[in-house]
């Protein structure tokens, strides 16, 4: 027993010398509770940019001790919102640059804008006014932004339920441009609302889309309202591949990948995915492609966009705009 | 309403059926239990100004049924099938009623060799890899509070360690005449998160453990659990894996009539996501190691070891918490004038079974350093070293004394170089004061306490922590008329000092440092009666009144009186 008794006294002995280790986690406290001071003022590098252009905005600040910080950049014109954020000593080109995209919709337009930056904790806001001369162009391959109306060729079909509006609007909603699809009505005996077909021929692509054939390089994308007090919505994405690119798309032979976006938010999110990371679905369950079972984004003979809800539960609404193929995902 | 009477009728007359079934064949038993709890609330909260917005009362309850079939359709194989039906006070048919499935598996043998089951599992390995160490939970509470505090494991299917998934698992054991007695070997694969084809992926967790027993005196095991995304179950191609490897030793000798027993467990783990960068892997190693001797004479069992649990060691399944401290209380759950939410507290902590994970949380969750700020994920907290010391003493006569006092350090600064030191001093102790005085009617007297500090000091005031925490209880159960308990019980916590509260990232990485200041007591005081009906089966009636108090009045005082009538029946 006394040998034990020792052999715990020196234990103890070795624990209570140990006070300090070589290293540390997270931000340092004794910075992080010192007083706030500003080293280098909030900045911008440019008075107005041109986005289109490939320019970027540049902002840049110094404070004391790291910090949890915003920048709120608006659009005086169009209200549009961009938010950087981070947590950091300073804003310099790592963290600080504004590349003409967008957080709260709509888009940004050639307008004034105002940057606000706000610190946690801090009372004082800092701001700088920067201009956009022209706005950021997305690259890719734009199925649908309705700012033409309704193509031709696109094949469209609406339940006959009541409320039924399935119109493209044109208002101060529009995320993108100045128009945007409405989905909506009551259609109480089945979870299809209405339709749309976007055949690769209603872009003079021949039968499938002039789309990059890595599938790892491809990202669908498109932004879509939510609106509150509705019966939720399922916007579900049918992307069929004609596989010999015969111009016929073989359901039994041809691969189809989908997408099912429950809408659970209340105005417009950008939703976006990797054309690789898609998998076939029946009745909302994963099963295999019927075809070679590879994704080929350029063999997409047809995408067809349906607009589900619980036919339970009543009136159905949402809103879709600017679905568009790009090579990364969208920053609007 | 209909829709409830069609299924109910069903299940009757199915049990009428298999009731005679069973009493030809034997081969079907009807397990389960029966509750009725009812109960009076009140809150009175001390505002600096008049609180005319809280609501003030309520009541409610509810009866429920568990209602179980065991099936043995042949010799090898057994089914429970068991069904909840439960109805709110004031609800009735459609409006408070549900009827759901408490609980379905299979379990049999194959081959009589591998034993296997599947659907609901309560699974448990070692204190590192999925445990549930229980480290809220208050121990050897009082009779009076274990009324309620009984229905939240009831309900939680809490067993001693498990944690209670869906899945399956399969065991054997090989046994042989040479240099190794016994093999055995379990086995499990679970379901922890299921898909939505969009935003979560399907996470299973799975695992196993082999024991070999070479001796009466030698064994030692390896286990492996690990928790993985399934790729392509969503959308998000990156996916979150955590492995966790370990090897047990156990060494018993006799030593004349003492008996020594070692024991250590040690093992790595790894948690990454494949993609993001910024969700760096964490890697670690942990070791816990402790000689126990047992000196049966003296009923007593002695314990010293030392644990040494990395900074970066995770283990889901064996860092699970039992309480969600970030859950919102259902049942007052704002306070003040500015309508508040009210934290969880030790009222909550005891009855309020909301606040409780029944499995294994797909996160690390929050840490309350009221309750356990020295070992929050139990053995398994990540960033520990130090000693422990357990003394048990166990008479036959009636009386019990555990006491242990682990003495720690964190392994690397949160926030500064500086370590914090933990002291947790615990006793608990329970006299039979029947059995002392020889005397036939029940009488138990229990006390504990759990005394935790917190100490940071450095030359930059602001990093220094010093926060004491003190959690009590004690308690009485008296047969005052034969099958009628008194009981009474008191427990509370007294809280004060600061210390900083750490923010992690969905990484569980450390990103901010929250300064919190305490200066808190809780107190608890419960009197009611028990009607012992048989063993399985009581009837209780209890007042408990719980005391709030907030000195640095970071949030209004409060008193909360409930009175609860409880009916619980198992069978």
């Amino acid at each position: 027993m006394k040998k034990i008794f020792l052999f715990a006294i020196c234990l103890l002995s070795i624990y209570a010398c140990k006070k300090e280790s070589s290293t540390f986690d997270g931000p340092s406290i004794e910075e992080m509770y010192s007083n706030f001071s500003v080293l280098a003022d909030f900045k911008c590098d440019k008075d107005s940019v041109d986005f289109a252009a490939g320019e970027k905005a540049l902002f840049t600040a110094k404070f004391n001790k790291p910090v949890n910080w915003k920048i709120t950049i608006t659009g005086q014109t169009s209200h549009a919102q961009k938010e950087i954020t981070g947590i950091s000593k300073s804003i310099d080109a790592t963290n600080g640059i504004w590349n003409g995209s967008t957080s709260v919709f709509p888009m940004f337009k050639a307008e004034h804008c105002i940057a606000k930056l706000t610190i946690t904790d801090v009372a004082d806001t800092f701001q700088v006014a920067v201009k956009i001369r022209t706005v950021k162009v997305n690259e890719g391959f734009v199925i649908a932004d309705f700012e033409n109306g309704f193509n031709p060729l696109w094949v469209k079909f609406v339940q006959s339920g009541a409320n039924m509006d399935f119109t493209i609007k044109t208002d101060s909603l529009a995320p993108q441009g100045a128009k945007y699809l409405k989905m909506a009505g009551t259609v109480n005996w089945d979870w299809l609302i209405g339709m749309i077909d976007y055949p690769a021929k209603a872009y003079g692509t021949a039968n499938t889309l002039s789309l990059p054939t890595n599938a790892d390089q491809v990202y669908f994308n498109c932004l879509i309202y939510g609106v509150p007090g509705t019966n939720d919505s399922k916007v579900l994405f049918q992307f069929r591949e004609d596989e010999n690119a015969d111009g016929i798309i073989n359901a039994a032979t041809d691969d189809e990948y989908d997408v099912e976006i429950p809408v659970t938010w209340t105005g417009w999110k950008l939703f976006s995915v990797k054309y690789s990371d898609l998998v076939s679905l029946t009745n909302g369950q994963p099963t295999t492609p019927h075809g070679n079972s590879i994704h080929n984004p350029d063999k997409i003979g047809k995408i067809s966009m349906l607009h589900l809800a619980d036919p339970a539960n009543g009136f159905a609404s949402c809103k879709i705009d600017y679905i568009i193929f790009t090579n990364s995902p969208l920053e609007p | 309403m209909n829709k409830h009477k069609i299924p109910i009728v069903f299940v009757v007359l199915l049990f009428l059926q298999l009731n005679v079934s069973a009493q030809q064949k034997r081969t079907i038993d009807f397990i389960g239990g029966a509750r009725s709890f009812i109960s009076n609330n009140r809150i009175h909260v001390q505002d600096s100004i008049p609180d005319t917005t809280t609501i003030k009362r309520n009541t409610g309850g509810y009866a429920l049924i568990d209602l179980g079939l065991d099936i043995r359709p042949n010799k090898s194989t057994e089914i429970l099938g068991m069904f909840r039906i439960r109805n709110n006070y004031g609800g009735f048919w459609g409006s408070g009623v549900s009827f759901d499935v408490r609980q379905l598996w299979l379990k049999g043998i194959i081959g009589n060799v591998v034993r296997y089951q599947v659907g609901d599992l309560n699974l448990q390995q070692s204190p590192y890899t999925l445990f549930n160490h229980h480290a809220d939970k208050i121990d050897s509470l009082p009779a009076i509070f274990n009324l309620q505090n009984q229905l939240i494991s009831y309900e939680k299917y809490y067993q001693k360690n498990t944690w209670h998934q869906q899945g399956v698992n399969a065991d054997f054991g090989l046994t042989f005449s040479k240099i190794v007695k016994e093999i055995d070997f379990t086995g499990y694969l679970t379901r922890l998160l299921a898909t939505n084809f969009s935003t979560t992926p399907d996470r299973l967790m799975g695992g196993f453990s082999t024991k070999v027993i070479q001796s009466k005196h030698f064994s030692f095991g390896y286990n492996y659990f690990s928790v993985f995304d399934v790729k392509g179950t969503v959308l998000d191609s990156n996916t979150y894996n955590n492995n966790v490897n370990t090897v047990s030793l156990a060494y018993t000798s006799n030593i004349g009539s003492k008996q020594l027993e070692l024991k250590a467990e040690l093992g790595s783990s790894r948690a990454e996501y494949s993609q993001f960068i910024e969700a760096s892997q964490l890697k670690d190693k942990f070791i816990n190691a402790s000689a126990k001797l047992l000196i049966p004479k003296q009923h007593l069992a002695l314990t010293l070891g030392y644990m040494n649990v990395g900074p970066d060691f995770r283990s889901i399944g064996a860092q699970s918490k039992d309480v969600n401290y970030n859950f919102i209380p259902g049942y007052f759950n704002t306070i003040g004038n500015n309508q508040s939410f009210r934290a969880v507290d030790l009222f909550d902590v005891i009855r309020n079974e909301n606040i409780y994970n029944a499995g294994v949380s797909v996160n690390l969750m929050a840490v309350n350093p009221v309750y356990n700020n020295a070992l929050p994920y139990g053995e398994a907290t990540f960033n520990r070293e130090g000693i422990f010391a357990k003394a048990s003493y166990n008479s036959p006569k009636g009386i019990f004394i555990n006491a242990e006092h682990h003495y720690l350090s964190e392994i690397r600064g949160q926030g500064t170089y500086q370590l914090k030191k933990f002291s947790v001093t615990k006793i608990l102790a329970s006299v039979d004061v029947n059995t002392i005085a020889h005397f036939t009617r029940l009488m138990r007297i229990q006390f504990g306490m759990n005394s935790q500090s917190t100490n940071r000091t450095s030359n930059a005031e602001v990093d220094n922590v010093k926060l004491n925490t003190t959690l009590y209880q004690a308690g009485i159960e008296y047969e005052i008329i034969p099958k009628v308990d008194l009981l009474f019980g008191i427990t509370g916590v007294n809280c004060k000092g600061n210390e900083f509260t750490t923010e992690r990232n969905a990484y569980s990485k450390a990103e901010y440092f929250t300064r919190n200041s305490y200066d808190l007591t809780q107190q608890i005081s419960a009197l009611g009666f028990r009607f012992r009906f048989d063993a399985k089966t009581n009837l209780s009636a209890v007042y408990q009144s719980s005391n709030n108090q907030d000195k640095l009045n970071m949030s209004p005082d409060y008193q909360t009186d409930q009175f609860a009538l409880i009916f619980n029946m198992t069978f």
